[in-house]
């Protein structure tokens, strides 16, 4: 009979999972972990639910970090990040092989075995979701002045983007949200940036956008097209660049002028005058 | 006698007109400089760069591109914007620039601006108009983002050294591979005026590294370096010509990067040459091939070509083609070969052979491990040996491999001019059967 631990799909679930199987005293071949929501349950299983426990999960990091090192605690948390039914069991079986050895740092090479494997790729699938991100964020200027921006991320990738703009825009008030899993990064101006969790995108109250917004983003639109060189046009490279699933969230590709009563040639004449009221 | 239409024009219209002005030129990336934001400004800087967007053609969009005026007093053949054209023209004013940078920037549109311009008036009038701009851009709108300015050849030493604390990157294009070229198609350009601004960023930036290992937060020059771009194709030079200047600009310039554009003809001159197969972006990306394998591989120049070889064979990639000609050198077996042997290998790059070689020390490898640590197999396979065996019966001859490595149904990069004169014969082939 094998144990299942079914546990949330989140960092700090997974470890717990991680703590109870081991807990659980049953041997390592007698327990798996899974992360995913499929109920599609198997014969000659027994299902135990995991309760998410920061304090359980916090152990297990620590213990990770002391004994395997900062490289395996970075692989193991970006991993977590990415969707994979089968990450949650390589996370553990990474975890018991590492505390194992005599050295837990050798962990990250042992690329000959599979699980290890699945969970590097999985740290560069995330790594290289969070990059795109990082790029392919639009915010939008609202009437208070603040910056709003909406993904869609595959991958949880909202708390590797944050400290990047934290860095990057530290004076302005900014907020980037979710729209997949509900969750907001905020940051307020000068101050640190926190998750803020079960943000529905309908019941929030968004300001209408700044006079300027239509303005740089009609700019922003004609700067992209007139870049482009005809001579070399390449439509798929493009495509394999930047595929279509992210263009939605992206200002260059949204159809021109649609929202907003601020024409075109009013909302340059408010760009200007605003110029010179600050003069 | 001077004719100039003054005509009021809205940012918008300079934009499109700058923008496109500037769209030839290739250089935009945004990487080689990690800067933290000092808490008080806008922006940062990471090491690996990022784009932002890319645009129809598929190259990336991570910079702001733009010139600062494309009212250029000099007449060189290629470009769109030489003094004979009749193109519209525009130049911003340095609080231009700085609203369109920050706007963009605070949108995340862009990592930063990349500032080139047309000589207006003279070399330094011009240098002192970017340094002006890059100034206000940095001091007075507290700007820490990426920026990438062109050094204008000619221009006073002074002025581009200010220039050169203020941007991160500092360029100067060669334009065209060799010096005789460069008579015919741009008679006001000259080499040596060229290299003068390059060299001197470069002497500057080796005093500079002995000043920060002095005083940690003495102001830095030029940290993400130097580049320089090519023309290819606009006249008659050889691969190993255009080859052989890029590895001395790497050598003894110490060149970040050097970038080849394929020539686009945008103006009728009988100097310049017809393309009728559009501008040559094989050839083009054979060259980048090549310049990786100089900066990453180990590979020299004389190796890929030579004399009586001057040009890449465009059906392969530049390290195909010489490990092809390298056969006594292969197999390599992957267990035990050093890093640098396996990097000549095709199919296994710089990743897969750091790779190889942290997990040989651990465990056997084997081929279906290889091909999961990222490996092409498609074409390593002719060349390597694992564990002291061959994949499958391979023979070692330049005629089979050549035959296999074509035989794929790889894709031809984009561009690739003709198809093979071969093709799949047809039960229908024959031209008096009709339906």
């Amino acid at each position: 009979m094998i144990r299942v631990f079914r546990c949330e799909d989140t960092l700090t679930g997974i470890l717990t999972g991680v703590y109870d199987a081991w807990d659980s005293r049953l041997g390592h071949a007698n327990v798996r972990l899974t992360s995913s929501a499929v109920e599609n349950l198997e014969l000659f299983c027994e299902y135990t639910d995991v309760e998410p426990d920061a304090e359980k999960a916090g152990k297990v990091f620590r213990t990770v970090e002391r004994r395997m090192g900062m490289e395996a605690a970075d692989m193991i948390a970006y991993a977590a990040a990415c969707p994979h039914e089968k990450k949650a069991d390589a996370i553990y079986r990474m975890i018991v092989m590492g505390l194992h050895l005599p050295d837990g740092r050798e962990i990250c090479h042992m690329l000959t075995c599979p699980e290890v494997r699945l969970i590097f790729e999985l740290r560069r699938k995330a790594w290289h979701i969070a990059h795109r991100y990082m790029g392919f964020v639009r915010f939008r200027e609202l009437e208070n002045g603040g910056l709003f921006a909406v993904i869609e991320p595959e991958a949880d990738v909202l708390a590797m983007i944050a400290p990047h703009f934290a860095d990057r825009l530290p004076l302005e008030h900014w907020a980037i949200l979710d729209r997949i899993r509900d969750r907001a990064a905020v940051h307020p101006a000068g101050k640190n940036w926190f998750l803020l969790d079960e943000v529905d995108e309908k019941s929030l109250s968004m300001p209408a956008d700044s006079c300027e917004e239509p303005y740089f983003q009609r700019l922003w639109r004609g700067f992209h097209r007139a870049v482009g060189i005809e001579e070399r046009e390449n439509r798929r490279l493009q495509q394999a660049f930047l595929p279509l699933k992210f263009r939605h969230i992206m200002t260059e590709f949204q159809d021109q002028e649609s929202q907003d009563g601020c024409g075109d040639v009013s909302a340059g004449e408010c760009f200007r005058m605003a110029k010179i009221c600050e003069k | 006698m001077e004719y100039r239409i003054v005509q009021e024009m809205d940012l918008m219209q300079k934009l499109e007109i700058l923008a496109d002005a500037a769209k030839y030129d290739v250089a935009c990336t945004s990487s080689g400089v990690d800067r933290k934001n000092t808490g008080g400004g806008t922006g940062n800087c990471i090491a690996a760069g990022i784009c932002h967007s890319f645009s129809s053609d598929g190259r990336c969009i991570s910079l702001l591109k733009i010139l600062f005026t494309n009212e250029c007093i000099f007449d060189c053949k290629y470009c769109i914007n030489r003094r004979s054209n009749d193109v519209p023209r525009a130049s911003f004013t340095p609080q231009e620039v700085c609203d369109l940078t920050m706007g963009f920037y605070r949108r995340n549109y862009i990592e930063g601006l990349f500032l080139s311009s047309g000589i207006i008036k003279s070399p330094d009038a011009t240098m002192e108009l970017l340094c002006q701009t890059l100034y206000k851009l940095r001091r007075e709108y507290g700007f820490q983002g990426y920026i990438h300015v062109k050094a204008i050849p000619g221009a006073d030493p002074a002025i581009v050294e200010r220039t050169g604390y203020l941007a991160d990157r500092m360029s100067v294009n060669l334009e065209l591979p060799t010096e005789e070229a460069l008579q015919i198609l741009a008679p006001q350009k000259q080499r040596s005026k060229m290299l003068a601004p390059i060299r001197q960023v470069q002497q500057r930036r080796t005093e500079n590294r002995q000043e920060l290992a002095l005083y940690r937060h003495a102001p830095r020059f030029v940290p993400a370096g130097q580049s320089t771009q090519m023309i290819i194709g606009a006249s008659g030079e050889s691969d190993l010509q255009i080859l052989k200047t890029a590895e001395h600009m790497y050598r003894s310039y110490e060149m970040k990067r050097v970038f080849y554009s394929a020539f686009v003809r945008v103006n009728d001159d009988s100097l310049l040459p017809a393309l009728p197969g559009g501008p040559p972006l094989l050839r083009e990306h054979r060259l980048y091939q090549a310049d990786w394998l100089l900066r990453f591989y180990g590979f020299h120049t004389e190796e890929l070509l030579s004399e009586e070889r001057p040009d890449f064979n465009v059906f392969l990639d530049p390290k195909c083609d010489w490990a092809l000609r390298h056969l006594e050198l292969f197999p390599v077996e992957v267990m035990r070969a050093d890093y640098q042997t396996l990097l000549k290998v095709p199919g296994i790059g710089v990743r897969s052979a750091q790779r190889i070689v942290k997990a040989r020390r651990l465990g056997t490898l084997d081929y279906q491990l290889l091909k999961k640590m990222g490996v092409v197999l498609k074409r390593a396979v002719f060349f390597i040996t694992c564990g002291g065996r061959q994949m499958y019966p391979v023979r070692l001859e330049e005629d089979y491999i050549l035959r296999n490595l074509l035989d794929g149904k790889e894709r031809l990069p984009y561009g690739a001019g003709k198809e093979p004169a071969y093709r799949q014969l047809s039960l229908f082939d024959d031209p008096r059967f009709s339906v």
